[in-house]
């Protein structure tokens, strides 16, 4: 093992050409995954999240979409520069995925074992009924009780959490170094989230692989990550420790962000207005249609570059971290707009 | 209920009591004119049958009306046609195919029909303008489909109204087999080549009848068959299919399993029956296709409505104390409607097609001039007189292309599906 | 109508669907989607029903506004009983009792502007005049936080919480006493849920509307509802005021709920109790509590001394012998794949024990020696094919009441109700036990 990172995206700009114009749909992220690290990306919906884990292996849909700019270095190889040819040799072999919906990711008409066995004959040279075994070893790896029964269930057999399991096995069939999955556990109950997160936990340890997770449950982000890339309309805001992020987050999406979970009663707030158009970002920082803090600055020139935020690591993008500006009043009560300013769900949608 | 409107009035201010004692009428002046439009049209039609035409009510009444009893619209046009049918005319029959105004015909059923599209396509889109420039912009990208659009539109408009004010095609043993505008040829009967001339800009036919002329007279015809056929079924399929789907269990199933029955009907033997026993009519034939047409649309719709019920929205409807009537007609209807308008759009070629064969069969009625009928003429003369098949096929060919190219593209673009993006 | 009368008063109400099989329909069971559930919400406060996927909580929504019709039960609006109501009076009680829905694009007709789809309820009530209708409908939008212009518009061009803004002003336009609201904000966004929730609790107090209000997110129901049910399998299993609820939970399925919300610290990470398996099948309930198939804290047999987690896998494999779900072959299949073993004929039957011990989390030994010896002998009649003596055997020695009997509805020391054995004072239970075990 080397001192790289598994995983290092740099500057990655995605594209999609609509009829209403180029949404920019991730716009100049950067972030890196170590060996055996959990990584988080968080942040609302449309914020670019499920776009960039898919445009690592470029699964994104091609035409429309374009990987406009940016590098995708895993283990020493630019994936950006990859033909489709030697890409679909590292997807699911050594980069895995798995989504939010398991219905999808299984073919109604072939039995779960049918396809893992492919999963598998697809990338390894191996025999049908050395395949087969190694399945039924997987499935009771991922907690599928009597795997050597279940193994010819059609996928209408299993449960939506039961489901989920079976695509997390077929996901580690080859024993991928990474593992990128979005929102695995959104469609679930919370009962069978809490079994989903545990067997990934259990699993990393066991198959020792890096993964990125792809959320918007600040409380799954706090079970699972080692570290947190927080994400805004296309742009990165924060990123660092999961310590860090939820004890002392820097930037004020993020404390919006950790400010609007349920369950705190009064003390929940929303976050006024609504995300901005991609094809017409504002200028300045993304957020500061939105951000209690924005002032005059906030809104000139591109998105505040990257800055370190007391500890080595922890890194945000926010216009009072540079020279000249005081972070320390981002911890006061919010200035300029007042809260009820405006619609609070703001204006234009789509 | 309270007179008068008070624009501060608010939802608390209601007395629902008072309020719920009213029967539901819609007062829209939308609604009023298409009731007006409506009654004047029924009107005609009970003017034409009991007080015009009492003499000869009978089925072949309505297609052999007396020349001088025509009805109200008719009498509109009548001083311009008359002199045209006296030059003409050599025979009662062949006047009565020309009294194409009689309300009691065909031509009622296509007044209705008219009346009816335009106060739930044209007015709706009128209203409604901003997602009619939203279609339209979806529409638009389909270049094909405009282009189609067009050339329907003219065809329509030429059929409409051409008729109307051109005289018919009329014999002329002079001037048989003559070869379009331009063109040079050495049709039967002739010792040697001729070249068209503009008097005849596509030539005439083995009769001497302008091919123009027959061209436009056909189009008329293709567009009455298209049209009302296409009504009937989308009519019958429509209702069957939003009922079934929205009424489920027995209603759905009885309805279901008599389209399956009536979907087996040897429709082409019934016809043939009936047009031995009363002849072959243009108004046969529509009915008939527009009667025994509708299962496939029924099915579409059906299939359709059964995924629109599932909705949110009409749950919610629902909640809201809507009845079935109520549902099906406000949200069903129009969110099947591009499955409808598609089906609708598709059947129009079907059934023109149809009428071609049964003309160039020689099964239908020898008066009209069907574009199956003129091509069928030709038949004989294909070496000498390519022409006279040739042009009305031609046209037929496009028209059924364009119908199919603006079908695929409605549905494209008012598949709302794409509108919730 | 009586003045004390609750607003909405559930009495065991029952909504089955029948399973049928065959042309002429013959029933072949049922799905018990609401098997009993009883609650009353008054004027001006909120009922949260809570629970997983495929508890019932939306059909207990729909029948309670029959909007399907009942099986068995009385849902008595302002003292009347609404499933005796004819059509013309459910019509009116349809203007009193609104309803909202999770997701707020379906829920608006794509062809209608928000303004029609607001103003439908009132058509639909007898309001023929539309300039009445109009004003009506703009002065709504704007105390929903909208504007008044936005009237023309079309849902499409609407965000979600936006639309749910509307789906409340909809809601509101008939002046309802009660509002249903089924999952209203699950399908926004986080960080717009907060604004919906707020926006119901306000209209909620201006016009002292009752709400049951839907969710399957404890946080949500915790920030928005007065008072809880819980409900699991079509029943309710505890309800009570919100806050004693959510401090001291009584019954092991709400504690167990409660547990799995990820808590958004991570140095607490890893410390929820895990709930095995999934919801059992409402067609086929499990005997006695429902939740006996799952639930952690299930009661032990009288006479043995298992680890809290020992017996609950046991309890685990006893259910899948009673109901024979347990299958040889691929048993013997998986020893072959995890073993040197090839020839299915070669697999011992200890192999076979040990694999089965493993799948249900088994310990090679129990504690208890004579549950042990119980257990093994169970586990060998099983190898050997012979599931009904295994079964039989299994009940009879690990008899316990959570699978033989259903507990009853008790009013428990915290104050609120629980239905769960261990708070059953017949049911002799040793202090330790109630303590949920965490195996690590
Ligand atoms: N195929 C596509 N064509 C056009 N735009 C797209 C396409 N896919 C995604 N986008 C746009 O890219 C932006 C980011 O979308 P993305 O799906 O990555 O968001 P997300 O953060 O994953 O949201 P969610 O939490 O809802 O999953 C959105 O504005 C979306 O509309
Ligand atoms: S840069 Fe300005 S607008 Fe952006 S987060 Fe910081 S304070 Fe807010
Ligand atoms: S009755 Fe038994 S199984 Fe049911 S919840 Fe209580 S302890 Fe658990
Ligand atoms: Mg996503």
């Amino acid at each position: 093992m080397s001192d790289d990172p598994l995983l290092d995206v740099r500057d990655l700009k995605t594209q999609f050409h609509t009829d209403d114009g180029t949404v920019r749909a991730v716009d100049g992220i950067s972030f890196d995954v170590d060996r055996g690290e959990t990584v988080c990306i968080v942040g609302e919906s449309g914020s670019g999240k499920s776009v960039t884990s898919e445009s690592i292996t470029r699964i994104i849909p091609i035409p429309p979409g374009e990987i406009a700019d940016g590098e995708v270095i895993f283990d020493g190889q630019d994936l950006t520069e990859m033909s489709t040819d030697q890409l679909r040799k590292i997807r699911g072999n050594r980069i895995a995925h798995v989504f939010q919906n398991p219905q999808g990711a299984l073919n109604p008409v072939y039995t779960v074992g049918k396809q893992i066995i492919e999963a598998i004959r697809i990338h390894k040279d191996v025999s049908k009924q050395e395949a087969r075994e190694q399945t039924i070893d997987l499935l009771d790896r991922v907690g599928i009780p009597e795997a050597g029964k279940r193994i010819d269930d059609y996928p209408y057999e299993f449960s939506g959490g039961m489901k989920q399991r079976v695509v997390i096995a077929m996901a580690l069939s080859c024993q991928p170094d990474l593992l990128i999955a979005d929102e695995p556990t959104t469609a679930l109950d919370v009962t069978i989230q809490a079994q989903i997160l545990r067997l990934l936990g259990d699993l990393q340890d066991e198959f020792g692989m890096s993964i990125i997770f792809v959320t918007h449950d600040l409380g799954v982000v706090a079970e699972i990550a080692d570290r947190v890339v927080v994400m805004y309309a296309g742009k990165v805001m924060e990123r660092g420790d999961v310590y860090r992020i939820f004890e002392n987050p820097a930037h004020p999406y993020t404390k919006a962000l950790l400010r609007c979970r349920p369950g705190q009663g009064s003390q929940r707030e929303a976050i006024r207005g609504s995300l901005p158009s991609m094809i017409d970002p504002p200028d300045g920082c993304r957020f500061a249609p939105r951000c209690p803090h924005a002032v005059e600055d906030c809104r000139d020139g591109d998105q505040p570059p990257m800055m370190e935020a007391e500890h080595p690591g922890h890194e945000v993008s926010c216009i009072f971290y540079q020279d000249g500006f005081d972070s320390t009043q981002l911890d006061s009560g919010p200035e300029g707009l007042s809260a009820s300013e405006a619609r609070t769900d703001g204006g234009e949608s789509r | 209920m309270a007179t008068g409107t008070d624009p501060d009035l608010t939802f608390e201010d209601v007395d629902w009591d008072a309020e719920q004692e009213h029967p539901l009428i819609d007062r829209s002046p939308v609604f009023l004119a298409q009731v007006v439009i409506n009654a004047v049209i029924f009107g005609a039609l009970i003017w034409d049958y009991f007080i015009l035409n009492n003499e000869s009510p009978t089925i072949e009444g309505l297609h052999y009306p007396a020349i001088g009893g025509d009805s109200l619209i008719g009498l509109g046009f009548w001083e311009l046609r008359r002199p045209v049918l006296q030059f003409t005319t050599n025979g009662i029959e062949m006047t009565t195919t020309f009294s194409v105004w009689d309300v009691t015909s065909v031509e009622w059923l296509l007044m209705v029909v008219l009346a009816f599209g335009f106060f739930n396509v044209v007015v709706p889109l009128y209203q409604n303008q901003r997602m009619t420039a939203y279609y339209w912009r979806q529409f638009k990208k389909n270049k094909a489909a405009v282009a189609s659009l067009v050339f329907l539109i003219v065809t329509f408009v030429i059929g409409f109204v051409g008729p109307v004010f051109l005289p018919p095609p009329e014999l002329s043993l002079t001037e048989q087999y003559l070869p379009p505008m331009g063109v040079t040829a050495q049709p039967p009967g002739y010792a040697e080549p001729i070249s068209g001339t503009l008097a005849h800009p596509l030539g005439t036919d083995h009769q001497g009848q302008d091919m123009l002329k027959l061209v436009i007279f056909g189009m008329r015809v293709s567009m009455q068959v298209g049209l009302l056929s296409m009504s009937i079924a989308v009519g019958i399929g429509t209702l069957v299919g939003t009922t079934a789907a929205h009424a489920g269990g027995i209603v759905d199933e009885v309805l279901m399993r008599y389209v399956d029955i009536q979907s087996t009907f040897p429709v082409f033997l019934l016809l043939l029956l009936l047009i031995y026993l009363y002849g072959g009519s243009l108004i046969l034939i529509i009915a008939l296709y527009g009667f025994f047409g509708w299962e496939g649309i029924a099915r579409q719709v059906r299939s359709e409505a059964l995924q629109k019920n599932e909705e949110a929205y009409i749950q919610a409807s629902e909640a809201a104390g809507a009845s079935q009537w109520w549902i099906v007609r406000r949200h069903i209807i129009p969110n099947t409607s591009s499955t409808i308008i598609t089906a609708a759009t598709l059947a129009i070629p079907a059934f023109i097609l149809g009428e071609a064969t049964l003309s160039f069969l020689g099964f239908a009625d020898p008066e009209i001039y069907s574009w199956g009928q003129v091509i069928a003429g030709g038949r004989g003369d294909l070496r000498g007189a390519p022409w006279i098949s040739t042009v009305p096929g031609f046209f037929l060919f496009f028209m059924v292309l364009a119908f199919n190219y603006l079908g695929d593209a409605l549905r494209d673009s008012i598949d709302p599906r794409q509108e919730q993006e | 109508m009586s003045a004390d009368a609750p607003l909405l008063e559930v009495r065991n109400l029952k909504k089955h669907y029948p399973i049928q099989r065959g042309i002429f329909g013959g029933e072949v069971g049922r799905i018990r989607a609401v098997d009993g559930v009883s609650f009353s919400v008054e004027r001006g406060e909120t009922l949260g029903l809570v629970g997983e996927s495929g508890c019932g909580k939306s059909t207990a929504a729909t029948t309670m506004l029959r909007l399907e019709e009942p099986t068995d039960g009385d849902v008595l609006f302002d003292g009347v009983d609404i499933t005796e109501y004819d059509d013309r009076e459910l019509k009116r009680f349809r203007r009193r009792a609104q309803m909202i829905f999770q997701d707020p694009t379906s829920s608006f007709d794509p062809r209608m502007s928000i303004g029609e789809s607001v103003a439908e309820p009132l058509r639909i009530h007898g309001m023929s005049d539309g300039n009445r209708r109009r004003a009506i409908v703009k002065d709504l939008l704007e105390r929903v936080g909208m504007s008044g212009d936005d009237i023309d518009r079309y849902p499409h061009e609407f965000s979600g919480g936006q639309k749910q803004r509307i789906a409340l002003a909809r809601a509101l336009s008939v002046n309802p006493d009660l509002i249903v609201a089924d999952e209203p904000a699950s399908a926004l966004d986080v960080s717009i849920q907060a604004d919906i929730l707020q926006l119901i609790s306000d209209l909620q107090e201006e016009f002292g509307l009752g709400v049951v209000f839907i969710s399957h997110d404890l946080g949500v129901i915790r920030d928005i509802a007065d008072n809880v049910a819980v409900m699991y399998l079509g029943e309710i299993v505890e309800t009570g005021p919100t806050e004693q609820v959510f401090d001291s939970p009584q019954h092991p399925y709400t504690r167990a709920l409660i547990d799995s919300i990820p808590s958004p610290n991570p140095r607490e990470r890893g410390m929820a109790v895990e709930l095995t398996g999934d919801v059992p099948s409402p067609a086929n309930p499990p005997s006695g509590c429902r939740f006996h198939t799952r639930c952690p804290e299930v009661i032990q047999p009288e006479g043995y001394d298992f680890e809290q987690s020992a017996w609950r896998s046991v309890m685990n494999f006893r259910t899948k012998v009673t109901t024979r779900q347990i299958d040889l072959d691929g048993i013997r299949e998986f020893v072959i794949a995890e073993t040197d073993v090839t020839d299915p004929e070669d697999v011992t039957h200890d192999q076979m024990v040990d694999a089965i011990r493993s799948d249900f989390d088994i310990p090679d030994t129990l504690s208890d020696p004579e549950a042990e010896s119980v257990l093994s002998d169970a586990l060998e009649r099983v190898v050997r094919d012979e599931f009904d003596e295994a079964s039989a055997s299994l009940a009879e020695a690990f008899e316990t009441v959570c699978a033989t009997d259903s507990p009853d509805m008790v009013r428990t020391e915290a104050g609120h109700s629980a239905s769960c054995h261990l708070h059953d004072q017949s049911v002799e239970v040793e202090p330790g036990e109630r303590i949920a075990q965490s195996d690590d």
